[in-house]
């Protein structure tokens, strides 16, 4: 089970001459919740098509367990579209087994199933309401379901955060989480950057369809600009450190944020701030993965 | 036998085209419009045929008064009327004023005066065909008795002419082609009926997007299938069920001689129906997959909805010659044969190699027309915004 992964291996998709992913390549393993994120265009939604099999990609493949996606592989993996979208005139219990038997489930199972996630999601007096009697929070609680209630093998779900109310984001999260513990590869799409960074154990940056960052947010950080608080108060307000890749990138009266390049020595900085008197404080301050994001976005198209 | 009962009770995975079908089943089963839908057309279709039988029940006899001598007639005038066909009944009126009171209230249908050589018929605005000739007869039998022909010579003097006819004319000509019109019109409605369900409940997917979700799930081709079989089950319920109750008002009315509503006639009506429906419904299913709102749904299936549309002029236009050429030949073509052959069969005798060869055109048509829509629907169901032109989908 541990080993098992998703592998989207080179694929590539034009709609005629645009290019909407262009050898895009990268594994999510079992257990593992992935985040895929990029500007509006990049190509994540196109790439979660694929993966689910409603597109056919001109090149490349994608391969769970070893194996390339098949019907019956494909059915087993949950999905959340962009564009949300069930039976609104159709009873909440029975639209969720429904699905839960479209993707293989005994009608038994997938009625037990469907009764489960709507009480965990607090819905079960609900259960024979249609859709469009739910508010729309709650309309997206059981678009959730619905990729849950036949228990995936993987999850892939396209801005499952989109829209949601905090405490709704907790719920999705808590779930995402739990599903990944169980043993699901989790791959969702998302333009909350902090949620992502906070959430996933592995963060997939896409730009123009090309994966341009792949990696942990720690291995990401890892090689890029870091940055320091330094609080120097015997320094004149026009200090420099005389450092070569040292940044000032804010000053907050004798406090101030340097930005340094790669390979730059922050002890280096550290010995000329204190060449100009005492030094209270010397802080390492991790980038955020949405500076990451905006270093590697600005870093591809240069 | 077992597998089949442990499928019911939901511990097999079930076929998803068979899925697909049960939806749409369970959703129309339970919407008002069906089960209104199908009160109000059995109650037309029984009412039609009662009115049919109270028309058919309209041919009474003759109410034919004889006084001021004419009664002598009376026997003579009887055996006419019956040897022409003339149902009467005959009776004695003693005051000639009385018994044209009679016939201007509408109590008496004809009164006769006069002596028995020269009567005369009062009626109120016309005298049947039959009555006058009966009556003319009888009188002429009068006269010859009068100069003295003995009975029997009278008898052969008025032997009338044997006839023989090469094509008897149907008695109930006239029923029987409004019952033909009345299952043509039930047929149209049917197959426009459950065609735009097809094309509805395609275009609900697209547009409530849940499309992509099931796509996910299984492939378009079983979507396609399991939604026409499910319409398609649930319109020949209804059919079944106005079927049914026109079998019963049938036999109730008693007008089962009409040959357009006897049972084989209902079975092979419904049969076309069936071959209709999927021609229709894979039709419509294509056309419909190209739009992605409700509000485009009219535009998009405009062309079908005109074939359709001339299958109904068609059927008008055949009836008055139901073996004519142009009934014979439309009544083979594909798209109109569901309407057209049904409604030749009931007004007229198809030789059986016509309606084989119909239905063989038809099943051919729907094969190939199956392969196109599911061609088409899997190409355009998952473009959701502007509508599909009709050759990029078919490229793919």
């Amino acid at each position: 089970m541990a080993d098992r992964k998703l592998e989207i291996d080179g694929i590539t998709k034009r709609y005629g001459a645009t290019v909407a992913v262009q050898s895009l390549g990268f594994d999510v393993r079992a257990g593992e919740l992935f985040g895929f994120v990029g500007r509006n265009g990049a190509g994540k939604t196109t790439t979660m098509r694929i993966v689910l099999g409603v597109l056919a990609p001109d090149a490349g493949e994608v391969r769970w367990d070893g194996r390339r996606l098949d019907l019956g592989a494909r059915r087993r993996i949950g999905y959340m579209p962009e564009e949300r979208g069930l039976y609104p005139k159709m009873r909440l219990a029975e639209q969720l087994a429904y699905l839960g038997e479209l993707h293989g489930l005994t009608g038994s199972e997938a009625r037990a199933s469907a009764r489960r996630w709507l009480d965990r999601f607090g819905l079960g007096d609900r259960a024979t309401d249609d859709l469009q009697a739910l508010s729309l929070g709650n309309q997206q609680r059981i678009q959730l379901a619905a990729a849950l209630v036949f228990g995936p093998d993987v999850l892939v779900l396209d801005e499952p955060f989109a829209g949601l109310d905090p405490v709704a984001v907790d719920v999705m999260a808590d779930v995402l989480r739990e599903q990944a513990d169980a043993g699901v590869p989790v791959i969702f799409s998302s333009h909350e950057l902090e949620l992502v960074e906070r959430l996933c154990d592995r963060v997939g940056i896409i730009d123009r369809g090309r994966m341009v960052a792949c990696g942990s947010v720690t291995e990401l950080r890892a090689g890029g600009q870091e940055r320091r608080w330094i609080d120097v108060p015997g320094a004149s307000d026009d200090w420099d450190p005389g450092l070569p890749g040292a940044r000032l990138i804010q000053a907050d009266g004798p406090r101030r944020l340097f930005e340094l390049d790669p390979g730059v020595d922050d002890q280096a900085l550290l010995r000329a701030a204190l060449d100009t008197g005492p030094v209270r404080e010397f802080e390492r301050v991790e980038p955020t993965l949405g500076q990451i994001f905006r270093a590697v976005i600005d870093e591809a198209a240069a | 036998m077992k597998a089949r009962f442990s499928s019911l009770a939901g511990t097999r995975q079930l076929p998803t085209v068979f899925l697909v079908g049960r939806r749409e089943v369970r959703m129309k089963l339970r919407s008002r419009i069906f089960v209104g839908g199908t009160i109000v057309m059995a109650g037309l279709v029984v009412v039609g045929i009662v009115a049919a039988a109270l028309l058919a029940g309209k041919t009474n006899p003759v109410r034919v008064g004889f006084s001021g001598g004419s009664e002598a007639l009376e026997p003579a005038f009887t055996a006419s009327a019956a040897a022409l066909g003339e149902s009467v009944t005959i009776s004695d009126v003693t005051d000639v004023s009385a018994g044209k009171a009679q016939v201007t209230t509408g109590t008496l249908d004809v009164l006769v005066t006069g002596s028995s050589t020269a009567p005369t018929a009062v009626a109120k605005d016309s005298v049947p065909a039959g009555v006058e000739s009966a009556l003319s007869l009888a009188a002429e039998a009068a006269r010859l008795s009068d100069a003295g022909l003995s009975p029997a010579q009278v008898r052969s003097a008025m032997t009338l002419v044997p006839i023989q006819l090469l094509q008897p004319p149907n008695s109930k000509d006239t029923e029987n082609l409004l019952a033909s019109l009345a299952l043509g019109i039930l047929l149209w409605i049917a197959l426009g009926q459950y065609g735009n369900m097809v094309a509805q409940g395609v275009v609900e997917e697209k547009a409530t997007r849940i499309m992509e979700v099931l796509l996910a799930a299984i492939p378009p081709s079983r979507l396609l299938a399991g939604k026409v079989l499910g319409i398609g089950l649930v319109g020949l319920l209804q059919l079944t069920i106005v079927g049914a109750a026109a079998l019963v008002a049938v036999h109730a009315t008693n007008v089962a001689q009409i040959p357009a509503l006897d049972a084989a006639a209902i079975v092979a009506d419904i049969c076309w129906f069936l071959l209709g429906f999927l021609f229709y419904a894979t039709a419509y299913a294509a056309v419909a997959s190209l739009v992605s709102r409700q509000e485009e749904v009219q535009g998009a299936v405009g062309p079908i909805s005109i074939l359709q549309v001339a299958g109904y002029l068609l059927m008008y236009a055949s009836l008055p010659n139901p073996n004519g050429p142009l009934a014979t030949i439309c009544s083979m073509l594909p798209p109109f044969a569901p309407i057209l052959m049904p409604v030749r069969m009931a007004a007229t005798n198809v030789p059986l190699w016509e309606v084989a060869l119909a239905a063989g055109l038809s099943i051919a048509s729907i094969a190939g027309l199956t392969w196109l829509a599911g061609r088409i629907y899997s190409n355009a169901a998952m473009r959701i915004g502007a509508r599909v032109r009709f050759m990029d989908a078919f490229r793919g």
